[in-house]
């Protein structure tokens, strides 16, 4: 189905709430075709393909909003999932923020978004790359035990309409593959990660993933235990988007904001973080992969200041209608697509953030560090207390410490629990190549904090 | 250790709420016919449909009253030796065939990089059969403004207990899953699983200090596979002034101790160190390596069955799909397999895994724990949590707290983090009391928690019987397509001996 027919299938539910005398309607369709290789312990294991699609229909009877998902794409079901909206409506107490749904504007698609090599990605193909992960890994080291991963191609269409004159979309493909090599010897585990991203699924390189991962994964076997407290760390991009995605979440969202429990409220125009750190969302800057025109609800996504040189401020929280309208603001385009990522609750959230590069390598960092450690990847980082920006997690994947400028031995994986106000506040070296992370939404380089809390270790 | 017993499975007609689909055996004969015709030595088929309501209220206004729909179905097969998926929203008889050519073309390519063929586990028997809910009244015939009112009603009074609860949210949600399961076997499932709940959830703020709390639980409250009877006995309104009120004094509370000591840990907290710590540990698919690359493995490695101490003799723990009200409770698993309840755990050793047909088999267990669950039909079914419970012991929640004599006591979870084979964790709860000489004395702010799975557990000293309960968590995330589950975890309160409080010092 074309972004045409996605169109076509908007204006016409469009249409259909108009005749029931609401005052304002707005509709979504979505399109979300995705195929997911994945492989574990050295074999293809789960090997799937969907398709998605739906509507998102909202409709205001006064100050009386209802709102319907319906994942369907059928003419009667669709009629039907307006109707429920319209119903929802009728009954739903009015919404006193509520002023209007948002007014077209100009929007411009974005140029090299979609690739049909990546929306139309045979079985096959993504079976070969695996096999060639597969086989590099192995060929690295006798001690490669087991390799693990996944490669996505897919593609992803929007159209929004509104009653207002609002008629919006856009298209992106997205592939992506990630590599987890695990290795032994003599009892000992060792384990390596890497990961691309592009929306070109030609530009993903199986043979350099595998040969990273398996690298770090023969490297990191017999890991040491070492005493927990600060030690500088450098951190890979893709340790470093950890930091970022849960900042995003409990600072840069309106909806923690708006309830009072981001810290980015508590610390508005201050110098939060080190001055070297500069952060945006931009889905119009070419090195971020995710690239949509416009959000969920047709706005066009707007550049936004997340860290402006180490300062937070009013400007950096990222709305969508409803919530900027609590604020007498205006939306900056971070309503979520439909469909396409997966949250608990739908909040305005920024799926493409870039933070600035500076000028230096890892292995420059690496020589610059007296005692400190090397992350290579972070697990399941979560807030402790989202107001101060404490967050905690696990090292994974190869954890290395450093010692007068040169990594000496891999260490047992620790839990780091810190501030990211005093972590982010002292950052010695910023790197110079961007990787984008997790699907591209988060375009990252490495960094060397001056010192990151470790407060428990695990045993492997 | 008591056994708890439970009525059996309960069936009873399916409620039609909106836009019911036909749960078509035509349409899944089909689909299956279509794989076997394409070369599949086995196919099933899943087709079904999901009603998700969900309201937010807030600070007086309605933010969120939405409902979502999403209808499809799922083919795999085997082909090969190999799997093969293909999920779609199209349910016409076109697009069925497209999306079994998909699966079998999908296994085609699976088949290239295989070491073995799958086998799968056998099952006792195919089955015709239907499962649904049990309920009183239909969540979702209960009028939309009476939903709402008790929100508003419910935020109203959290609001007005200090004006320094600047948000106060109130939730209510109703799920409904109506399915179909066939397979090439001859097994033939229909299903209508619901569930519903809601919660309270207030932050208290002076200056930059900030506190939340929550009632029942966190993650906007608990949930029960039940009718609108499970949500009116949580009787929010009720409970609004004490849960604003907690929040203010947790301004003014010390802050929680750093050290080893004592911990209670009450059924609000101790679900989710269930869910985390052994939940996730004993999922098989995990112990055999296959989410290293996304959720981890396992230290429960198939070598330990049987073997690794994991908890003090009073720990005893079951996957339970049959436990009337938990989230994870039904007739049958995306398998076709039957509920069930297996120990996991029993008087402290590691003794059982959950598991699909696939591993199972790999691991020569003979059959299927029954715990292969998808979060929709157009998504691929994976070993998930059903109720993961900690049987109750022979305390009551009172005389555990009468019986210590310095430590802590944590409740309601606020933060949670573990290893990617599940070892080190480290929880934070929403409040804390400090216990001495048997009695709850002063409250503590930002509790925090730490340890390893097998030791703590094997400080495990005493386990409540009296508050015994199933708690709902809806947000188990597993998969790469990630999926969303709602899985269920039974327990009470328990107590651990000097354990690691107060990480954040």
């Amino acid at each position: 189905m074309s972004v045409e027919e996605l169109r076509g299938i908007s204006q016409k539910a469009l249409k259909s709430a108009l005749k029931e005398n609401v005052d304002q309607a707005q509709v979504a369709a979505f399109l979300f075709d995705s195929a997911r290789t994945r492989f574990a312990n050295s074999q293809i294991h789960q090997n799937v393909v969907s398709k998605k699609g739906g509507v998102a229909i909202k409709v205001a009877i006064g100050k009386r909003i209802g709102f319907m998902r319906a994942d369907v794409l059928e003419a009667e079901q669709i009629e039907n999932a307006v109707g429920q909206a319209i119903k929802i409506a009728r009954v739903n107490p009015e919404d006193k923020y509520f002023k209007s749904f948002p007014e077209p504007e100009r929007w411009q698609s974005l140029q090299d978004a979609f690739d049909d090599d990546t929306a139309n990605c045979s079985p096959d193909y993504r079976a070969e790359r695996v096999k060639e992960a597969i086989e590099v890994s192995h060929s690295e080291s006798p001690l490669v035990k087991a390799v693990a991963g996944s490669i996505l191609s897919s593609s992803y269409s929007l159209a929004v309409t509104n009653s207002l004159g609002m008629s919006a979309w856009t298209k992106m493909s997205l592939a992506s593959m990630n590599v987890t090599v695990i290795s032994e010897k003599t009892g000992s585990e060792g384990f390596g990660y890497a990961e691309q991203s592009s929306r070109h699924i030609k530009d993903i390189d199986p043979v350099k993933l595998a040969a990273q991962a398996s690298e770090k994964s023969v490297k990191s076997i017999n890991p040491a235990k070492i005493s927990l407290g600060e030690y500088e760390v450098v951190l890979s991009p893709i340790a470093a988007s950890s930091f970022f995605v849960f900042l995003s979440l409990i600072g840069f969202s309106a909806a923690p904001y708006q309830r009072g429990e981001s810290f980015v409220k508590y610390h508005l125009n201050e110098q939060v973080f080190d001055e070297k750190l500069s952060v945006k969302d931009d889905a119009g800057d070419p090195r971020t992969v995710f690239k949509l025109a416009v959000d969920g609800e047709g706005v066009t996504k707007k550049r936004v200041p997340l860290i402006d040189k180490g300062v937070v401020s009013e400007e950096s929280i990222c709305h969508d209608t409803s919530t900027a309208s609590r604020e007498d603001r205006q939306s900056t385009g971070h309503a979520l697509p439909h469909g396409l990522i997966r949250m608990t609750r739908p909040i305005p959230f920024p799926i493409n953030v870039i933070v600035h590069h500076g000028t230096a390598s890892v292995d420059e960092m690496i020589e610059e560090t007296g005692h400190g450690i090397f992350v290579t990847r972070f697990h399941y980082t979560n807030p402790v207390v989202p107001t101060k920006a404490v967050l905690t997690g696990l090292t994974r994947d190869g954890t290395f410490l450093i010692k007068n400028g040169e990594l000496t031995k891999p260490i047992k994986n620790m839990r780091y629990t810190d501030t990211m106000l005093s972590a982010l506040k002292r950052i010695s070296m910023m790197g110079k190549e961007l990787e984008a992370i997790r699907l591209g939404t988060v375009t990252v380089p490495a960094m060397k904090l001056e010192k990151l809390r470790f407060t428990g270790a695990t045993e492997y | 250790m008591h056994e708890l017993k439970y009525q059996p499975v309960v069936k009873k007609v399916f409620y039609k709420p909106y836009g019911v689909i036909n749960l078509s055996y035509d349409l899944g004969k089909k689909a299956i016919n279509e794989a076997l015709k394409l070369g599949a030595s086995y196919a099933d088929v899943r087709i079904g449909e999901i009603f998700d309501e969900n309201l937010t209220v807030r600070r007086g206004v309605p933010e969120e009253v939405s409902l979502l729909y999403s209808r499809g179905m799922g083919i795999r097969v085997i082909v090969r030796g190999a799997w093969g998926f293909a999920g779609s929203i199209d349910l016409k008889s076109e697009g069925i065939a497209e999306t079994a050519q998909k699966a079998v073309s999908v296994a085609l390519a699976s088949s290239k990089l295989k070491k073995k063929n799958i086998k799968l586990a056998a099952i006792a028997k195919s089955r015709k059969d239907e499962y649904s809910t049990p309920m009183k009244k239909d969540p979702f015939e209960v009028p939309l403004e009476d939903k709402v009112d008790v929100l508003l009603s419910a935020e109203r009074t959290l609001a007005e207990q200090s004006p320094l609860i600047k948000s106060s949210s109130t939730f209510f949600r109703a799920f409904r899953e109506n399915k179909l399961f066939m397979s090439n076997e001859g097994t033939e499932i229909t299903q209508q699983i619901t569930f519903c709940g809601g919660g309270l959830l207030c932050v208290a703020v002076r200056n930059s200090e900030v506190q939340r709390r929550s009632y029942p639980c966190s993650f906007r409250g608990n949930y029960s596979t039940a009718g609108y009877e499970f949500f009116e006995s949580l009787a929010l309104v009720e409970h609004a002034k004490e849960t604003g009120l907690e929040a203010v004094r947790l301004l003014d509370a010390v802050k929680c101790p750093s050290g080893k000591t004592d911990l209670i840990i009450t059924g609000e907290q101790l679900e989710l160190q269930i869910h985390e710590s052994c939940g996730h540990p004993t999922e098989l698919d995990r112990a055999l390596g296959m989410e290293a690359d996304y959720a981890g493995t396992s230290f429960l490695t198939p070598d330990k069955l049987g073997k690794l101490v994991y908890g003090s003799e009073n720990v005893n723990m079951v996957a339970d799909a049959t436990a009337p009200g938990g989230l994870g409770t039904f007739g049958y698993d995306d398998e076709g397999i039957p509920a069930k309840q297996v120990f996991l755990v029993k008087e402290g050793l590691f003794m059982g895994y959950q598991t699909s047909r696939e591993t199972a088999g790999d691991l020569g267990l003979g059959k299927s724990s029954g715990g292969m669950r998808a979060d929709s039909p157009l998504a691929i079914p994976l070993v998930r949590m059903t109720n993961i419970n900690l049987l109750p012991g022979d305390w009551k929640r009172e005389e555990i707290i009468e019986d210590t004599r310095h430590g802590f006591l944590m409740d309601t979870n606020r933060s949670w983090s573990i290893d990617d084979k599940r070892l080190n964790f480290q929880f934070g709860a929403e409040i804390g009391w400090e216990i001495k000489n048997g009695s709850k004395e002063r409250m503590v702010k930002n509790p925090t928690y730490t340890g390893m799975t097998p030791q703590f557990w094997s400080s495990c000293d005493a386990i409540s019987k009296d508050d015994w309960k199933m708690w709902g968590t809806p947000n188990c995330g597993k998969g790469v397509p990630a999926q969303v589950m709602y899985v269920g975890h039974g327990c009470g309160t328990a107590r651990f001996g000097k354990t690691r409080i107060g990480v954040l010092q």
